[in-house]
């Protein structure tokens, strides 16, 4: 049982820190800010929920397990909603990309 | 209790993993030529660290560092979104008082009392909307 566990856990753990590594390599190597949100939305969401997974399912149901399910819950609001306000100060202040005429439109109807 | 121990080193492992992508997320954080691409990697850094401080209190075994956690993520995602708005309004003033001084080099005279194009209107309105504190739809 313990071993079962163990490799499960470990299993969900290894692709979280897989998600987390290509999210940095992503944030550093993409050329725009607006490529880069993309990366880091992605450790956000998928890389924290499989870490907290892995964890969850080596400690089982208690109150922690609870509270670690309620940070991944409060993330996945949170997360898109920073994502948003991010792509939004771009447009904002990037002249390259208030250059192109469909997103401008777009913006100016949502701003 | 080899499986305890094997499970302890392998989130000592993930946690030094993480420490070191926290390193390499504060590189592109003092790098990045737009503000942007700084509050992002911030954003990130903070996800990670949430991310370690979970591992943590399952290697230690304490479960008040959860609450510390979701403390973390609140505060960190209040952040991200002030700056991203103080720094929209940062924008926009230095746009206006650049139109400004555009206009009074054109026309000294008419320029105090209204500037013709409609661009320098729009940004008027949300700077005015800016300063007054109105959550409304302009900011």
């Amino acid at each position: 049982m313990e071993m079962v566990k163990f490799i499960i856990s470990l299993i969900f753990l290894v692709f979280g820190m897989f998600v987390f590594v290509s999210a940095t390599l992503g944030v550093n190597r993409f050329d725009k800010a607006l490529n880069r949100i993309h990366a880091a939305a992605l450790g956000d969401t998928l890389g924290i929920l499989f870490v907290v997974i892995g964890l969850l399912i080596w400690k089982g149901l208690t109150w922690a397990s609870g509270k670690m399910l309620i940070i991944v819950l409060f993330f996945w609001l949170a997360s898109p909603v920073c994502s948003h306000v991010l792509g939004l100060l771009e447009l904002e202040t990037n002249e390259e990309v208030q250059e192109r005429k469909d997103l401008k439109e777009e913006h100016h109807e949502n701003i | 209790m080899m499986w305890t121990d094997l499970y302890n080193n392998v989130l000592l492992f993930c946690m030094i993993l993480l420490a070191f992508l926290t390193l390499i997320a504060i590189i592109r954080s003092v790098k990045g030529p737009r503000i942007a691409d700084r509050i992002i990697a911030i954003n990130m850094i903070g996800t990670m660290t949430i991310a370690l401080i979970c591992l943590l209190a399952i290697y230690l075994k304490e479960d008040y560092l959860l609450d510390v956690c979701l403390i973390y993520a609140m505060v960190s995602f209040l952040s991200v979104v002030v700056l991203a708005r103080i720094f929209t309004g940062i924008y926009r003033e230095k746009q206006m008082k650049k139109t400004q001084q555009a206009a009074e080099k054109d026309s000294p005279a008419a320029s105090a009392v209204e500037t013709p194009s409609e661009m320098v209107l729009e940004t008027k309105s949300a700077h005015k909307a800016f300063a007054n504190g109105e959550k409304g739809e302009q900011i």
